[in-house]
Order: C-alpha cells, then structure tokens, then sequence
C-alpha cells in the first residue's frame, strides 16, 4: 500500500529523507528523522535551540556527514560530499552568516568567484544577464553599481538569493533568514520568497518564530531533541484540532516544539527563606526591558521563555559579562558587575549554557578541571599537591556519581552528561552563594537529567540561591520555586510553583499571545 | 584505574623525537670522526644554552596558544645596553639588573598589547621585534660607531666566561636552573596549569575567572627578561657589544618548541620535549657544519627537518 502512494505522490516530492541520524561524541544531535518535502513548496522547518535543525541542513548541503538513513532528490540517491556537489545536484542553501563582499559593488558581488578572466585579468561588464534578470525580479530597486556595504541587511540577502538561484538551484535553504531584519524588511523578503516560490524553486524555511510559518508556510516539519514530533500541512494546523484562531494554532505548535508538559513531581525547596539575597532592579540592555527580580536565599528560582526571550542576555548581566544600566544589589548592598572577576567576588557564579565552548577544559583531565576557578583548595605552600587534587577530584567524582574509571580520564572524552557534572563541580568549588545555571540539563540524558536535578536542589536546601534559566518548561516546573515569565526581554509576570500551575497558561504568556493584565 | 591515555600519548611522541635524535646522532658520529668528542658535545650544548633557556618561558607561552618574534632583537638590545652602561661607567652588577628591567619592560608591552589590548601577537610582537632592533642600533650609535668592542672596563667578561667549579660555563648552570625551574612551573604551579587552561580554551578560562590579560603579561615578561639576560651574558661572553646579534633567534626558538610537540595553537606541549626539538636542530647543525656543509645546505636541511618532524608527530598522534 505504501509503495503505491509513494509511486502516485513520487512526482510531487522533491526530497524524501529517511531514518537520518547524526551522532556527534556524546550526543544523538539527529535521530531516525523522516519526512519528505514536496516539490515547489515552501517547507518550515522549526524547533527550539539543539533540536537538529542546524545539522539537518549541514547535512542536507553536504557540509556534513550523516552516520546513517537514506536520503533523495528528484528520485534519485542523493549522497553529497560537499557543498560544491549539493550545488550542482541543485540544493543550495543561505546562510545567516552573509556571503558578500562589503567593499565591492553588487555587479562584482553577482560574478564573484566566476569572473570571466583572461590570463588572469578580469573583463569587466560581462555579468551574465541571466542574473542581472534573477535580481531585477526579485528586488528592482537594487542597482549593480551599488556599494553592497551601503545596501541593507535584506538588500543583500537577495543578492546571495540571486546568485544562488543562478546556478540552476532546485531547492534553497533558508537558515533564519529574517533573524536580523525589521519588521518592514521581513515582509519585504516573504515578498522574495513568493516571487521564488513563483519561479518553482522549493524553499525550505528554517525559524523559531512561528508567525512566519502561517504567514509564507505550505508545510511544518517540528523537530524536538533531534526526532520528528510532527509533520503536517499549515492549513491542517490552523484548521485541525478545532484552532479557530491563529494564536490557538500557534499555541498547537509550541505544544510541538517544547514537548508534552507533564506536571512532574515538584518539590518544594526545604529551606526557603524570605531573605533577599540578590536583587536586580529594572536591568536595560539592548536586549532587555526594565527587568527586575529578586533572588531568596534557599531558594530556586527560574527563568522560562522562548528562545530569544532575554534569557542568557540576563545571565551574562548578571555574571559581569554584557553591559547594562540599572542596578544589582547582593546582600541589599549595590555592586558592579563589570568583570568575570567582579561577579565572582561578589559570590556569583555562572555555570554556562555552552559547555564545549564554555565551560570545559576538554584536553585537560577530569583532575585538572575540578579545581580551576579555585586553585587555592589544592594547593599547598603555593604548590599544587597532587594528594590534594586527588582526593579534591575523587570527592566530586563520588558527589556527583560522575561515571568515569578514572580521574586522569581528557574531559573531552566524557559523555554529555558526565562533562555537565564536571563543569558543575568545577563551579561549585568556587563556593559562592548565587549560583546561576544556564540550560543545566541541555544535551544530557535522562538519567543525568535527574541527578543533576538533584544537585540543583541540594544546593538550594543547603541555603544557596540558585537561579535556573531553561527553555524546558518541564525542567522549570519540576525544579523551581518561583517562575519568572520573559517575553521579548521583558518579565510578562512572576509565579509561584506549586499551587496546580498551568503548564498550558504559561505557554500562551510566554508566547506573547496572552494580553499581560 | 591507573590506565590513563594522556602519558601514554606523550611518551610516544618523545619516543619519536629520541629516535629522530638518536639516529641524526648515529649518521653525523659515522660520517664525522670529530662529532663523537666530549668536545663537541660541550660545544653543542654552550651552542643551545641560550635557546633552550629562552624556549623555556616562550614554550610556557605558547601553550597559551600566542607567541613572541621579539625574542632575538631583545636579546641584542640587552646585549648592547649593558656594554653601553658599563662603558659609562656604571658597576657590571647594576648594569646586568638595570638591562633585566629593561627586558621586563619589552616583555610587559608585549603583554598588554596582546593580553590586554588584543593585538594579534604576531602583529605586535613583530612591532616589538623592530623596535627593540631599532633601538640596539641607536644605542651604539650613541657611542659612537656601529658596535661597542673598545674602552669596555677590564672586569667586563668576568661574568661571562665564569666557570663553576672551573669547569662548567656560568651559562650551563643558568641553563639547568631554568629548565628545572620551568618543569617545575609547568607541572606544579597555578602558573603553568593556567597556560594549559588559556591554550585549551580561552573563553572557559576567562569565564573561570582566570585573569587572563594578567597572564599574558607575566609570560611575556619572563620571555623578556630570560632573551635580556642571556643577551648579557653572551655580551659579556664575547668581549664586545654588536647590535644585529640573535637575528633570527626567534625562529629557532619556535622551531624547537614546535619540534618538541607544543601545539602551535596551545593547550599542550612540555618542556622536556621542547629541550629535545632543541637538541635535535643543534645536533643536526652541528654535524653539519663539521662535515663543512655550505651554509644555505644546512639552512635548507632545516626547513626540511621541521617540517618533516612535525608531520610525521601528526601523523602519529592521529592515528593513536
């Protein structure tokens, strides 16, 4: 049966993708992902942060390769080695990091890296008028003589546009590509976009912002921790399930992304206190709108909204990292936050979102990476005691139940998991009593998942605050006392966990489709 | 449980760079009746003295994953300063110190342009490297010619050419303090642990609170001051002060630190294996220049010697 639909629909499906998987050291980044893409569509793609998206299309253009699953194109077995090969099957892909020359004009812009050159000089004016044609229908207020450093952030994504769809492009890939554009702009390029669709090119829409699925979407694939969670046309979306709104449709695909909400077990901290141990009050950055909060000893709190939201802009306030105007008290006493050094003397520490490029020492040993931010614990006579360290690596080995049959064992090569507990013990020997935890479980498995939970709560029972920035809305419920809603770097409201809060209501609060009285 | 991959890998490496040593050995001690002489080795070693000393700070430092072309042209400014102050009549003691700060100096602005101002540390220490080669020239200028060989005080090569016990240069002993020294830092200190942590990875290291810049600085002062005083010693050595000595110096030195399996990139690297890129290039041109090899052969056997050490060492650690 399934091979007839397949043969009846086989003319109308540009890309079929079967079982990809992708498996990096330490973690599943794509897992058994299938689904096709129809010809002449425009296909979104959406997911939160780590859900795949961004390997699928290294993967997709050949910049990647895949540990397994089949994919085609146009019937055929599609199997790029690189970029160069993708293109020339016609699978051509735009990235968010622009591909143009600042300093020369749109013209030598269009012909770039296929000037038609004689011994070695370029003969000027000869830009194929094919694609001089391709701009003009997308954008004719574009002129080649233009300085492509005076043209604006859209403006020159139509000229890598242009030259991508030059090359016989089947199937262009759009990775966020109105994540820094305006409002105006934004609309400007689902104009483009059309017009594209118009010249039968296949787009596949890379975004978090669901709006844009309904406005320029044919169809929604969701990816959640590197599977499919769902696969369906828009119209099905807006229709089905009896969304008579937009916002109800949108909720439908938050539902998707961010994974059934099941109200885990929640339990309170023991030692809650009503003392204030940091206070921020109306933080402003480029980012953030007037946030304020305040932190309890003994107690979690967290931070939970859409990526995007302010989130890590306000951990990195907070750990002296990022600028800003406004005013942090710690102990009702006001400090500057205006180093590393600053917050962490101020008794603030961050455990960062990224733990490769942030957290570990990966060439160093399990040994060598606990004592880093507090050399002082194995040292003595100002020498590092090796017995000292030891026994400083075995504790924490032990506390943090890290599997590993040795501490001499390159942190690099540890799991996900195992390499968020060292990150976290090299974090705690610093032993400062705001502990800021940026997206503590991403990347890990289940079972770490847990017993990190657990450190997280034995920290605040020990009288710490801890501060729980996550964009897993079970992490949040499960873990925090009080929930503090961001949306678009603004705090929406503050909760209280416990009293049968409802995981639905924050969903539509931290979507901005709730009004926030 | 004691199982660990890390000695492992770097015992194989060394093994790789005995064999490398052993056999130059083997080949020069047959082709050369001469090189198989307590002699000769006494000569390799004063040969290597200055860079091994040198390479022992700038190893530390690029295992930060920076590094430092300045390192000849402070060695010839040192050099000439302290023939200059002595000449003027300043006592030899306060000479060496004052040329030591000096070093420092050149080290500290290394640092802050790197460290704290975030030029590119081939940039600003190749600024330092025409600066300080610069002001070697001015300095003999100052008195008078383009070299400074006459009218230094009579006790000027004492230090210099000091033999401990009468038989060991003064320059050995220092060499052997500061590689002891060094190993030691590397291994034992917060110091060397940091180096380590900033070549690995820069960002979790400012993020740990490791006061980055600060480091910088340090490092590169102790590059500094060790170029400085072995650029007096060799002054003192010689007799005579001339302001285009150590061209090139710097080179050397990366190329034994190379040799010896510091990534040029950071986070790994030791000072053992560093002494034995040294000995391995000193060896070679040693041999070489007892079979009375043109100059340019032996510069071209150079080229030859690194690159195919370095790749064969790559082409080992990606396979273990």
């Amino acid at each position: 049966m399934n091979g007839e639909a397949e043969m009846n629909s086989g003319d109308a499906i540009l890309m079929s993708i079967r079982g990809l998987s992708k498996r990096f050291p330490g973690t599943q980044a794509l897992d058994e992902v299938s689904f096709d893409i129809r010809r002449n569509s425009v296909h979104c793609i959406i997911g939160e942060n780590g859900s795949g998206k961004s390997t699928m299309i290294k993967i997709l253009t050949g910049a990647l390769e895949r540990s397994g699953g089949e994919l085609s194109f146009e019937g055929r077995i599609y199997d790029p080695k690189s970029i160069r090969e993708a293109m020339s099957e016609g699978v051509t892909a735009l990235y968010q990091e622009l591909n143009v020359v600042d300093d020369l004009t749109v013209g030598e812009n269009l012909t770039l890296g296929r000037e038609k050159s004689r011994l070695g000089m370029i003969r000027s004016g000869e830009i194929p008028p094919t694609l001089v044609e391709n701009l003009k229908s997308l954008d004719e207020t574009i002129k080649l003589s233009d300085r492509v450093g005076d043209l604006s952030v859209a403006q020159r994504q139509v000229i890598e546009i242009a030259r991508a769809i030059s090359t016989d492009c089947k199937m262009l890939i759009m990775d966020e590509p109105t994540a820094a554009l305006s409002e105006e702009e934004t609309g400007r390029m689902f104009k483009v976009i059309r017009k594209l669709s118009a010249k039968g090119i296949t787009i596949v829409y890379i975004s978090h912002k669901l709006s844009e699925v309904f406005e320029i979407g044919d169809r929604v694939t969701v990816l959640r921790d590197g599977r499919v969670v769902g696969d369906r046309t828009v119209d099905e979306i807006r229709n089905g399930s009896g969304c008579d709104s937009e916002s109800e449709a949108c909720h439908e695909l938050i539902r998707m992304m961010l994974g059934k909400v099941v109200q885990e077990e929640y339990v309170p901290s023991r030692n809650r206190t009503e003392e204030t141990l940091l206070e921020a009050r109306k933080i402003r950055t480029g980012k953030l709108k007037d946030v304020s909060f305040e932190l309890r000893r003994g107690e979690i709190l967290g931070f939970y909204g859409l990526v995007g939201a302010g989130k890590t802009e306000i951990a990195q306030v907070l750990y002296g990292i990022d600028p800003f105007q406004g005013e942090i008290l710690m102990d009702g006493r006001p400090v500057r936050l205006s180093g590393v050094s600053k917050a962490l003397g101020a008794g603030i520490t961050l455990i960062p979102e990224e733990r490769r490029a942030d957290g570990i020492f990966g060439e160093l040993s399990i040994r060598e990476n606990i004592p880093m931010m507090r050399m002082e614990k194995v040292l003595r006579n100002g020498i590092i005691n090796r017995t000292l360290e030891n026994q400083l690596a075995d504790r924490s080995i032990k506390s943090m139940s890290l599997a590993t049959n040795s501490r001499e064992k390159k942190v690099s090569q540890l799991s996900g998991g195992n390499q968020q507990k060292v990150v976290i013990s090299k974090c705690l020997n610093r032993e400062s009593t705001v502990l800021l935890m940026d997206e503590p479980t991403r990347g890990v498995d289940v079972g770490a998942k847990q017993e990190i939970h657990d450190i997280i709560r034995n920290l605040a029972n020990q009288g710490k605050g801890v501060i729980v920035f996550s964009s897993e809305l079970p992490e949040i419920l499960q873990l925090c006392d009080r929930i503090v809603l961001l949306y678009e770097g603004a705090v929406r409201t503050v909760l209280d966990n416990g009293r049968g809060l409802d995981g639905d209501r924050i969903m539509a609060l931290v979507a901005g489709r709730e009004a926030s009285a | 449980m004691g199982a660990n991959s890390r000695p492992i890998q770097v015992d194989r490496q060394k093994i790789v760079l005995i064999s490398i040593l052993a056999a130059i050995i083997a080949v020069m001690s047959f082709l050369s009746p001469k090189f198989l002489q307590v002699s000769n080795f006494q000569n390799i070693l004063l040969q290597l003295a200055p860079l091994i000393i040198i390479a022992s700070a700038a190893n530390l430092l690029m295992i930060t994953g920076n590094f430092d072309l300045s390192i000849g042209s402070v060695l010839a400014f040192c050099a000439i300063m302290h023939a200059f102050l002595s000449k003027q009549g300043v006592p030899i003691g306060l000479s060496i110190v004052i040329c030591c700060v000096l070093a420092v100096l050149w080290g500290v602005s290394n640092g802050i342009m790197v460290g704290v101002l975030n030029v590119n540390p081939v940039i600003a220490t190749m600024g330092t490297m025409y600066a300080a080669r610069g002001f070697a020239f001015l300095i003999a200028r100052w008195d008078g010619g383009a070299n400074i060989s006459a009218g230094l005080p009579g006790n000027f090569s004492d230090f210099g050419r000091t033999n401990l016990f009468g038989v060991l240069p003064i320059i050995i002993v220092f060499m052997v303090i500061v590689v002891a020294l060094f190993i030691f830092i590397e291994r034992k200190t917060v110091l060397g642990r940091y180096s380590f942590a900033i070549g690995g990875n820069r960002r979790s290291s400012v993020l740990s609170g490791i006061n980055v810049p600060g480091m910088m600085i340090v490092l590169y002062s102790l590059v500094g001051l060790l170029a400085g005083f072995c650029g007096v010693v060799q002054v003192s050595r010689v007799g005579s002060g001339f302001p285009n000595i150590a061209e090139g110096m710097e080179f050397d030195v990366v190329v034994a630190i190379v040799l010896g399996g510091t990534s040029m990139l950071g986070g790994s690297g030791s000072t053992a294996g560093m002494i034995l890129g040294a000995f391995i290039v000193g060896t070679a041109a040693n041999g070489l220049n007892l079979l009375n090899v043109p100059y340019f052969y032996q510069t071209i056997t150079k080229g030859l010697l690194l690159i195919v050490s370095v790749f064969t060492d790559q082409a080992i650690r990606r396979r273990g």
